[in-house]
Parts: structure tokens; C-alpha cells; sequence
């Protein structure tokens, strides 16, 4: 299948290399498909701007040749100023290094530059047991481990056909909301902080740690970490239920009252709205995911256009904005948050007091595939293939924040200097999960 | 000692050096209410130029080396590294890995080391006590 044709009736997801050819991933028909061109050849990124990152990383990291790669944009001209930010910042943020080019106080262009946090996870991993290496994946990145580690169950999964017991995918779907809901109301809280705005970060914070806590008692470690394991959930997984979804309940009555705060802010308001603007088209052409696609007028989201778990049962709202700024990312965000406390809300109710069993044994065997999860920044893929005796011979993530970067310099043309911090924390990206 | 209610004051810079976020998760919780690390006088500031330590995250990477020895020399003396993690003490996950160093503490001479994957807030708390106690030792201060 053509990638035009993948583009057509579905969409095209991103791409990598091995040692003996190109892979090009998209979702068609809710299953992805990986479209295998030669190692060297026609670069696919002219057609599909999308793929210019990732066929980048396949020249440099692969040595692979591409004919008619986009090159680097030279912006110069009277009048205009370039400066550089990074990659040490001054807030508690990941590396990450960005050159300014401005007439006055506009944006005329921004580069961002990556890969200061390139561990070089994916060939770590190279030769490593596959289901023993779960525990590195879940460290891949923070703030999508539980995203990251559930695609990878899956894919394992998919490799003897195993399939998961309904108590134990109810679990992995509560344990997937609370790392959307922790993300989104932190994500909420540094927005709010772009603009200057304090207590909206101080309460985020505390409504952020009492989230972590949550998860804790919940699934043993405050961010999730190993939470999804192949084969099922963590032993003693949501042990004490009627405590957790009495605390859940106060939580989410918390969270509300701070959402009336916030959105009924109205300076804070009028900085967020035509803040950071990307236009649907734009977003499109880039291969946005998440809540950053969703915030522009697209509707993609994994839970509801490719269904794993049990989601398909319990049928996921969209949440969608159509003004693609500020104000409609963090509206989205918030509006996700609160689905994520109805939908474990449905799946506490559907998993009653029933017991959870323990993970069912998973051993590594030859296999190829791919998987992609709803994480709180959108489509979480993540591909491998394993030799005979079940070692990793290629493990490689596309992230969500991988894909979105791109869109966050765009969103930043024509704004002012000031409003990088606000633009760039209503997308709130990760890098670890980009640069590996 | 420190532990009393603005007994001392520490600025705080905090270095990113191929950590996977889960240590910034547990270094900004310290300004969540729960546990308000201002009680204490410790306070994140925005430049190296203003810190009296260094905490530093993950297992050190290629690209960050040289920026990270960069930002602890513009640090006035005395100062104190903190690794915080188990990556920057290099037990963690990433250490030695192909783009990755045996972790950020070592190469910048930490001298207190915070375990956890992540460390939790009181942890890192702890940690900060100890670098207020040690840069206290060394300007010859007793309290």
C-alpha cells in the first residue's frame, strides 16, 4: 500500500529504519500497517511534511541516504533579531534548545533543537530479554510510562495471542485515566503559570499531588511505573476500592471548583484566547495527536478510532475545540480530565468487587508488531520485533510529544516573545520520550 | 540545625541531564502545598549565577555535558551538588547506556545522593537539608 493511498483512507502515523530497510506506519481500518520501502532512497517528506523528523533521525542515527530530505529553512533579513534559549532553562523543565527569529517583539520564526536528553534507549535495549526489558520501557519517559508500558504489553501480547481478563483491563483502563488526569491538571496549572498567574499553579500542584498519592495506593508508585505489566496489572492493584473512589469523588469535586477559578479568570481568559494559534490544516499536515490535534478541529483520539482494552464497552466522549489556541488546548484538557474521572468512575463500577488475578506469564518469543495507546499527549506507538529466543532486535517509540513538537514552533509564529512560556505550556510535550 | 523555619536559605538551580521527567514530577511537587519547601527558605531560583546548590537529574547524556559543567561553574563557591535519583547516582535505569554517562552526580562531584525512582519530595527535602548542613560546615557556621 502506497503512503498516499494510506493517507487517503486512514492515517499516516510516522516512521523508522533497521539495519535493512524503512518502515512507514499508518492506522487503517483501526490496525496498523507498516509499509517497508528500501534502507536508501526517495525521501517521503516533500509529500508528507510530517515524516521530516523522522526520516532526519533515520539519516543521523542510521546513516541511511534519502534523496530530496527538506533542508534547513535559513531565515535572515534587515530588522531581524536571532537569539537562543536553552538548553539549560529556568524552570524545572527537560533540556531543550530554541533559536528565536524576530522583528520586534513578533516571532517570525522558531527553531527548536532536541536530543540533549538522547540516552540512546532504543539500541540499550538491543539484545535485552523483551519482557524483561518492560521495566526499562516504563522509564522511557515520566509522564507517558503508563501509555508507553501499555502499548508494550501489547504488543508481547500479541505475540502469543494472549488475551487479557476483563478485571485486569478495567484496572489498566483506571490506571491510563489517572495518568491522563494527573498530566492534564498539572498541564492545567503551568498554563495558568505562562500567564502569570500563581495560585492557578500552586493549587494545580496540590490537586496534582493528591493525584499521586491516589496512585500509590492505587498501583503502587505515584507516577504509575510498572502499573501495566505484560500479561496484566501489578499484583495488589486497587486493593482498597471504596477509599480510593470515595477520595477520587472529593478529588474531582476539588478539581471543579478550581476549573470555575480558572475559567472564570477573565484576564486570564482574554491572555489565553487567539494565544498560539494552530490552524486545523497546519495541524493536519504534521500529524498532530492528542489533545493539540483535538484542540484545532480534529477528532483522532486512540481510545475511540483504533479500540484496545475495554474502551470499545464503554465508548470514550471526544473532547474537540475548534479555535486552535491557547484557551482551546487547556478547555480540552480540562474537559478530557473530567471523561477520565467518569470513565473510572464506570470502570470501578463495572469491576465491582470482583478480584483482580495476577499477571498471566509472559515469555519472550520471535514476533513483529506494533501498538499505539491514548496517552495524555495523544498517540503512544511503539513497534518491535524480537529474534528466536525472544531478544529485542528493534524497539522503536513514536511519541505523541514526537510528533507534536513540530507544531508548538509553528504556534508560535506571528506571537510575541513574552508568550513563548504560555504557548509552549498549553502544549506542556515531553522531550525524554522524543530524544530517547 | 536545619529543619527550623527559615533557619537558612538556599537557592536552588535544578539541571536536567537525561532524566525521564518521573524526578521533575517529585522536584516540583516540592512547591505544592503538601510540602512548601519555602517553609524551609529553599527556593528554585532561575540562574546558576543565584545558586547555592545544584540538583541534578539523570544519567548524564552526550549532548548535556558539556552545558551541564557549564552551569555548575557559574556557580559561586561554596556550592553543593545534589544528585537526585537513581539515574544521577547511577543505579538507574539508563546509566552506561549508548548515549548515556554512569550518572550526572559523579560527573559533577555530587556530594549528597538522594535514591529513588523517583525519590519522593520528603526525600529530596532531606537531601536539601544535608547540602544546607555541609555548605553550612564549610562557611564555618554553627547554628
Amino acid at each position: 500500500m502506497p503512503l498516499r493511498a494510506m493517507q487517503r483512507d486512514g492515517r499516516l502515523l510516522g516512521a523508522f529504519a533497521d539495519a535493512e530497510r524503512r518502515h512507514y506506519l499508518g492506522l487503517v481500518d483501526g490496525a496498523i500497517r507498516d509499509v517497508q520501502l528500501s534502507r536508501d532512497g526517495q525521501s517521503m517528506a516533500a509529500e508528507f511534511p510530517m515524516l521530516a523528523i523522522d526520516e532526519r533521525e533515520m539519516v543521523e542515527q542510521y546513516g541511511i541516504s534519502l534523496d530530496g530530505l527538506p533542508k534547513d529553512l535559513v531565515v535572515e533579513g534587515r530588522g531581524l533579531t536571532t537569539f537562543v534559549v536553552g538548553p539549560v532553562h529556568a524552570g524545572i523543565i527537560e533540556p531543550g534548545r530554541f533559536t528565536f527569529h524576530s522583528g520586534g517583539e513578533s516571532i517570525v520564526h522558531l527553531e527548536a533543537q532536541f536530543g540533549f536528553s538522547h540516552r540512546g534507549v532504543e539500541s540499550f535495549l538491543e539484545g535485552r530479554d523483551a519482557v524483561a526489558s518492560a521495566w526499562h520501557v516504563a522509564r522511557i519517559c515520566g509522564g507517558c510510562s503508563v501509555a508507553r508500558s501499555w502499548s508494550y504489553a501489547r504488543v508481547l501480547e500479541s505475540f502469543h495471542a494472549l488475551a487479557i481478563d476483563e478485571a485486569s483491563e478495567f484496572a489498566r483502563m483506571i490506571c491510563a485515566e489517572l495518568e491522563r488526569a494527573y498530566n492534564h491538571i498539572f498541564d492545567l496549572g503551568v498554563a495558568a503559570a505562562g500567564a502569570g498567574y500563581g495560585f492557578g499553579l500552586t493549587r494545580a500542584l496540590e490537586l496534582k499531588e493528591r493525584f499521586a498519592r491516589i496512585n500509590a495506593r492505587a498501583f503502587g508508585h505515584r507516577y504509575l511505573f510498572d502499573a501495566v505489566l505484560p500479561g496484566g496489572i501489578r499484583a495488589e492493584s486497587l486493593n482498597d476500592r471504596r477509599a480510593l473512589r470515595s477520595d477520587l469523588r472529593a478529588l474531582r469535586d476539588d478539581v471543579e471548583k478550581f476549573a470555575e477559578q480558572l475559567f472564570g479568570h477573565h484576564e486570564l481568559m482574554s491572555r489565553f484566547s487567539r494565544a498560539g494559534v494552530l490552524p486545523y490544516e497546519t495541524a493536519v499536515a504534521f500529524g498532530a495527536v492528542g489533545p493539540a490535534l483535538r484542540a484545532s478541529g480534529g477528532t483522532f483520539d486512540v481510545r475511540c478510532d483504533a479500540s484496545y482494552g475495554r474502551y470499545a464497552q464503554i465508548s470514550p466522549i471526544r473532547a474537540t475545540a475548534h479555535d486552535g489556541d491557547v484557551a482551546s488546548r487547556v478547555r480540552v484538557k480540562y474537559d478530557e480530565l473530567r471523561e477520565s474521572m467518569r470513565l473510572i468512575d464506570v470502570a470501578f463500577d463495572e469491576l465491582g468487587d470482583r478480584p483482580i488475578p495476577l499477571p498471566q506469564h509472559v515469555r519472550a518469543i520471535a514476533g513483529d508488531g506494533s501498538a499505539m495507546t491514548e496517552g495524555p499527549r495523544g498517540a503512544e506507538i511503539l513497534s518491535l520485533r524480537t529474534d528466536q529466543q525472544g531478544r529485542v532486535q528493534r524497539l522503536h517509540v513514536i511519541s505523541a510529544s514526537y510528533r507534536n513538537w513540530p507544531l508548538v514552533t509553528r504556534a508560535m509564529e506571528g506571537n510575541i516573545v513574552p508568550d513563548f512560556p504560555l504557548v509552549n505550556k498549553s502544549f506542556n510535550l515531553c522531550y525524554a520520550c522524543g530524544d530517547r | 540545625m536545619p529543619g527550623k523555619p527559615f533557619d537558612v536559605s538556599l537557592g536552588i538551580r535544578h539541571l536536567v541531564c537525561g532524566s525521564c521527567n518521573g524526578c521533575e514530577h517529585e522536584v516540583n511537587a516540592l512547591g505544592a502545598p503538601q510540602y512548601d519547601s519555602t517553609q524551609y527558605g529553599y527556593d528554585i531560583v532561575a540562574s546558576p549565577r543565584h545558586a547555592d546548590v545544584l540538583t541534578v537529574t539523570g544519567p548524564m547524556t552526550e549532548a548535556m555535558r558539556d552545558p551541564a559543567l557549564a552551569t555548575r561553574d557559574a556557580m559561586a563557591e561554596p556550592r553543593i551538588v545534589v544528585a537526585v535519583g537513581d539515574c544521577a547516582i547511577g543505579t538507574g535505569a539508563w546509566c552506561n547506556a549508548g548515549s548515556a554517562g554512569a550518572g550526572a552526580g559523579g560527573e559533577l562531584d555530587a556530594e549528597v545522593h538522594v535514591p529513588g525512582c523517583p525519590p519522593t519530595p520528603d526525600a529530596i527535602i532531606r537531601g536539601l537539608h544535608e547540602a544546607a548542613r555541609l555548605l553550612d560546615l564549610r562557611a564555618g557556621r554553627k547554628r
